[in-house]
């Protein structure tokens, strides 16, 4: 697993017990050395920014939806998909 | 078509794509009632060794409001999963295939059904096997008997699901271009001889499932209606097909794999609805609508596109059609509310004021001993839009009423037009037979007796 997908899914894992829209409070949970909490997601995880000036990212996780609403995530999310690592097919 | 690729997104999503519901009071069974939801469209009988299923990544369901509210009261689901007993040939079968469970048939398919009522879900069944598609007489010499194998008794009920004949009947290739019914294209606006109608459908196959309940698992207080102005006695019937919302390409398994929720991507209530009543920019939003949720479509129902264009494309045969300016409370009532108490002497299948389209379906009319196939229009009313029969003609039904033949039953001041009881589209219906038991499709076409390029069935 890449950083960027460890970071990733851990972000998620923040958000997974959460149903229906999530504020976090910036900056909180998504230190570099965050770790998976227990309950944490533990099945491929689709992230969406439909909208890229939004604070918002939806994901979808086994047969649910969380969406969350951090700009700092998103704003990671963004980074990471610009990134020229990025597999290009 | 029905529901035949009626939409611009379902079209290229066959085996998502619902194409016609059927509810009737069972003849046999006349305390139970069955239900048809078919699927997959305009399958080729010879369309191997890549033969036709359901999908695995498809959630189909079969609705039945009860509460007057237009919502889903009961639903029953179906999920599908595939096997590949050899993955080390190309073929669907490596011998004849002589019962459902041959070992011969190397891609079999499940399912299971599951019953939600409310927040409380029932799996009724965990893995039921279909049957095989029908090969031809080397791979599958027993059609009719693996049919049988693959009916299922789950407690009250017995389930089917696998592939069938389409029982439906339309001449597409004529009343898409231009509207025209071959019967009267010498009145048509560009005229061509007159000639009987071509059955499009005949000679292809469905997938089906179908399903037959005890009526008082069905109704509100949990008994069989006795009485047809009894508010128990009518159920709204729709069916859907759901997909996750994601779908996103495995390199590593190389298929596509769901995430997220489902997402109704097709449904179907009444004939025709979506088909030719609304505008083809918003066909797709109404796949993805819940029926109580209708009432922003019903402006197409009570203006159709359609009853205005039949004046113009038969210059003269529609005068009173054409003159009538005045809200469709007919087909409202056909499509949109059922038919309330006192407009049909004897009858009614009204499920509330929510505008939404369901096949609503009297379950205290009795099942007619001497069928006709234009139901109630035709003096039946255990047929359409009582419901809706195997061999119902629906077509006929739903174009006569739309030009207006069932008008004067909530506007007597209205004369239909002689060319509104002519209105046909010459078709007959020339499918393979329904039979009298469960699941009362007929047996689908073999690959093998399929001829390119002709309508036989077989």
């Amino acid at each position: 697993m890449t950083d960027t997908s460890r970071r990733k899914l851990i972000a998620v894992a923040g958000a997974g017990a959460a149903a229906g829209a999530v504020a976090l409070t910036p900056g909180m949970a998504f230190a570099r050395e965050t770790r998976a909490r227990e309950g944490s997601a533990t099945e491929s995880v689709v992230a969406y920014v439909e909208d890229h000036r939004s604070d918002t990212v939806t994901f979808l996780i086994g047969e649910r939806e969380v969406v969350v609403r951090d700009r700092d995530l998103v704003a990671r999310i963004l980074n990471a998909a610009g990134s020229s690592s990025m597999k290009e097919s | 078509m029905s529901s035949h690729r009626e939409a611009p997104e379902i079209s290229k999503d066959p085996v998502a794509d619902s194409t016609d519901v059927y509810a009737f009071v069972s003849p046999s069974k006349p305390d139970h009632v069955v239900l048809i939801a078919n699927y997959v469209p305009l399958q080729a009988p010879d369309g191997g060794p890549n033969f036709y299923e359901f999908g695995d990544d498809v959630t189909y369901e079969i609705h039945i409001s009860n509460s007057g509210k237009s919502t889903a009261d009961i639903s029953y689901q179906f999920r599908f999963t595939t096997e590949i007993r050899n993955p080390k040939t190309f073929l669907y079968n490596i011998g004849p295939i002589s019962s459902i469970g041959d070992k011969n048939w190397n891609r079999p398919q499940f399912y299971s059904v599951t019953r939600v009522e409310g927040n409380k879900r029932r799996q009724l069944a965990g893995k039921l096997a279909c049957p095989p598609v029908n090969v031809g007489p080397r791979s599958t010499p027993d059609y009719a008997k693996l049919s049988a194998q693959a009916v299922h008794k789950v407690g009250g009920i017995r389930v089917f699901a696998g592939q069938r004949a389409d029982a439906f009947h339309v001449d597409l290739g004529s009343i898409f271009d231009l509207g025209a019914l071959r019967p009267l294209n010498e009145a048509h606006l560009i005229p061509l001889a007159k000639m009987d109608g071509i059955n499009s459908v005949q000679a292809f196959n469905v997938h089906s499932i179908a399903i037959e309940v005890p009526i008082k698992d069905l109704t509100r207080n949990g008994r069989r209606p006795k009485s047809v102005n009894s508010k128990n006695a009518t159920i709204g019937v729709w069916t859907t097909a759901k997909r996750q919302k994601n779908r996103m390409y495995d390199d590593k398994q190389n298929r596509y794999r769901g995430t997220g929720p489902w997402e109704q991507v097709s449904r179907l209530g009444n004939p025709l609805v979506n088909e030719v009543l609304i505008p083809m920019a918003e066909k797709d939003r109404w796949n993805h609508t819940a029926p109580k949720n209708d009432s922003k479509y019903a402006k197409y129902v009570d203006k159709p596109e359609l009853a205005a264009l039949l004046p113009v494309l038969y210059p003269g045969a529609f005068p009173n059609l054409a003159k009538y300016g005045k809200p469709r409370a007919d087909l409202n009532a056909i499509l949109l509310t059922g038919i309330p108490k006192g407009v049909v002497p004897g009858f009614q299948n009204y499920t509330g004021p929510v505008a939404s389209d369901m096949l609503r379906l009297n379950m205290a009319v009795p099942p007619s001993a001497n069928p006709n196939d234009l139901g109630l229009v035709g003096g039946d009313a255990a047929g359409y839009p009582n419901g809706r029969r195997i061999n119902d003609d629906v077509v006929t039904i739903e174009l006569r009423a739309i030009a207006g033949l069932t008008l004067p039953l909530v506007d007597p001041s209205f004369k239909p037009d002689g060319a509104a009881s002519a209105a046909a589209d010459g078709t007959s219906n020339t499918n393979a037979a329904a039979t009298s038991s469960f699941p009362h499709l007929g047996l689908p076409g073999g690959g093998y007796q399929t001829t390119p390029g002709t309508t036989k069935a077989s």
